[in-house]
């Protein structure tokens, strides 16, 4: 059965089409750079998107679990920073690194359970919890740290960013297997299937007995650890953990989430088009770079391609009916 | 095909954007040369890139430009720097964002064999050292030079004795360390001068005028400011017009920007260090271009610094 209980031949298009669409989008859009540089279309550079595509790919992972409960989470930057100087600091206070790790994903974790318990038990609009939560956890991180970086790690702890896998950095191979398993989650599981029912229609889906509060909260709290895992990876990557790390992380994983068809209202979308709009975020940004092209039409160019994204699904969406 | 729309939309916005700026690719012979900053949106890098530009037009090379949106965003700059190594540029000049956080970009670059200038902003020593990674210069302002430049002037306004203060950057931050040290040996060479107070104000104006506010009470016959950045200065200058002192206590920043400049000419500041970004990107680009030509270059590349006075504001460098 399709999530939603939506007659699977009927669904076809307008689920997969909208993949295919942001899919052909990616690929256009590949085509369109490959023939404007020679740069682009290189083994190395595909791998070198695709590793800087993997922070936001991630986090907007978690993102897309809430937009689709009909919910939003304004922390997941600020989480990732705060998750990843506690993480250092146990990190450089001697912890094993498997500790650490669990250390890191625990505070994002426990972030995320905070956000959906104000969200569920407190009744807090998701926008508002969030955005309290994104101030705490900013502030928390900076008074962590005194303002100052945590830098210099084991080569151990370093390898998640610089290692490789048959050849593939290990980040990628992180954000793939992150990917199966949402998929699988979403598709198979009792909490992906509520996800949906959660978003499509909460007051139905409390009706029909769903524990609404728990699984809300599971879902904020997923979208927390996620943002701790986001948080070993970036700081393996720059060597550092930074307290105002993640900034404005929380936009790009929104608009990753809808590039890639899920809507703000809840009910719908997919993790495999939440990758594609992530992809399209790193190639645009790689393309712009290898063009040359000035900062400042950049975010121009970025701001457009979100747009233009929504009114197209909105578009599809209308026909659709 | 409604499924083509999205690949046509795109392609279209792609192509009308691009269009106008394409090129930089297919130049041929000239040696391609990058420099990234900070940021794109501050007088200090703007002056930098100018400086570059100009320098790349007179020796022929193209010359690209990159910086993150926001001055700290260290991971956009290292993706910056990632792409750019992925064009295969000859040179990389880069303004770290972030002293030990650019040092996993310069490894990339080192793996790449594609040799990377430091402008501006030191790279930390031990980080670097540790990772192993090279860099083929520093180019920058002497700090140190500086703020001797700005002890000396208060010891010759002040005859070689008095009582002066000091407003510090934040603790640990490279840049400020270097002034307050540059100062300190200056006043050392004086015997006749006291610091009778050094504080932090974390680089701020709101903080420059609190803190200045509470020297002024513990030490009301104090003479002199040093400030290590105009922000902290303009802060204590107006600590100064609130207890009606205004004329009386010699204030001396650092930096040159264009609101101090005026406070100088106005004469509510009497000097400020004045660094000049504009021969920072030009030397960037020169010297990147000799690195290219096969050509030794210094390991250490100081940018000339100045004084500016009521006599100098206004005729210097920011203003061209």
């Amino acid at each position: 059965m399709r999530p939603g209980g939506i007659d699977l031949r009927q669904n076809f298009f307008s689920h997969y089409g909208r993949q295919l669409s942001t899919l052909a989008g990616l690929l256009g859009l590949s085509l369109v750079l490959w023939a404007l540089t020679p740069h682009f279309l290189t083994v190395s550079n595909l791998l070198n998107v695709a590793e800087q595509a993997t922070i936001i790919a991630i986090v907007a992972v978690g993102m897309t679990f809430v937009i689709i409960t009909a919910g939003i989470d304004l922390s997941v930057g600020s989480v990732l920073a705060f998750a990843g100087v506690v993480m250092a600091s146990a990190l450089h206070g001697g912890l094993p690194l498997p500790l650490a790790l669990m250390v890191g994903l625990g505070v994002g974790l426990l972030c995320g359970m905070v956000n959906g318990l104000l969200i569920t038990v407190g009744r807090l609009p998701p926008f508002i919890a969030t955005l309290g939560m994104m101030s705490v956890a900013r502030g928390a991180a900076l008074m962590y740290t005194e303002g100052r970086p945590i830098s210099g790690f084991s080569e151990n702890f370093r390898s998640f960013a610089t290692g490789e896998v048959l050849r593939v950095p290990t980040p990628v191979v992180i954000m793939i297997a992150v990917y199966a398993i949402a998929y699988f989650v979403l598709r198979r599981t009792k909490l992906g299937r509520y996800t949906y029912a959660i978003g499509g229609n909460e007051e139905a889906a409390l009706l029909s007995g769903i524990n609404v509060k728990l699984y809300k909260t599971m879902v904020y709290a997923l979208a927390g650890m996620l943002s701790g895992l986001a948080a070993i990876l970036l700081t393996a990557r720059l060597n550092s953990a930074q307290p105002i790390a993640g900034m404005n992380y929380e936009l790009d994983a929104i608009a990753a989430t809808v590039i890639g068809g899920t809507s703000l209202l809840g009910g719908e979308g997919t993790v495999v088009g939440t990758l594609i709009g992530a992809l399209i975020m790193a190639v645009l940004r790689n393309g712009l770079n290898l063009l040359g092209i000035s900062s400042f039409i950049q975010q121009v160019v970025i701001g457009s391609v979100i747009i233009v994204a929504v009114l197209i699904d909105m578009g599809l969406k209308r026909r659709g009916k | 095909m409604k499924k083509n729309l999205f690949l046509i939309l795109l392609g279209i916005l792609a192509i009308t954007l691009i269009g106008c700026q394409r090129g930089n690719d297919q130049t041929g012979g000239a040696p391609r040369i990058a420099l990234v900053m900070k940021t794109a949106n501050n007088p200090f890098f703007i002056e930098m890139q100018r400086g570059a530009e100009e320098k790349a037009k007179k020796l022929g090379v193209n010359l690209i430009v990159q910086a993150a949106d926001r001055e700290v965003d260290v991971e956009k700059q290292m993706q910056i720097v990632e792409n750019l190594i992925q064009t295969k540029v000859a040179a990389l000049c880069v303004t770290p964002s972030g002293s030990r956080e650019i040092v996993p970009a310069i490894e990339k670059a080192n793996r790449a064999s594609i040799p990377v200038l430091i402008i501006d902003t030191r790279v930390d020593a031990k980080a670097l050292s540790e990772s192993n990674g090279k860099i083929a210069t520093f180019i920058g302002s002497d700090n140190y030079e500086g703020g001797k430049l700005a002890g000396e002037y208060i010891t010759k306004r002040l005859g070689g004795k008095g009582k002066v203060a000091v407003l510090e950057g934040i603790p640990g931050h490279e840049t400020g360390d270097s002034r307050l040290r540059g100062f300190r040996d200056a006043i050392k060479a004086a015997p006749g001068i006291e610091i009778v107070a050094s504080q932090t104000a974390n680089w701020e104006r709101d903080q420059g005028f609190n803190v200045f506010q509470n020297i002024l009470q513990s030490h009301p016959d104090v003479q002199a400011v040093f400030a290590c950045s105009d922000l902290m200065a303009l802060g204590a200058i107006e600590a100064i017009a609130a207890a009606k002192k205004s004329g009386q206590i010699i204030v001396v920043g650092f930096d040159a920007s264009s609101e101090a400049r005026e406070a100088v000419q106005r004469g509510s500041m009497d000097a400020t260090v004045a660094q000049s970004p504009f021969t920072m990107g030009e030397l960037a680009v020169e010297n990147a271009y000799r690195l290219i030509k096969g050509e030794q270059i210094k390991e250490e590349i100081a940018v000339p610094i100045e004084l500016v006075t009521k006599e100098t504001a206004g005729s210097t460098q920011a203003n061209k």
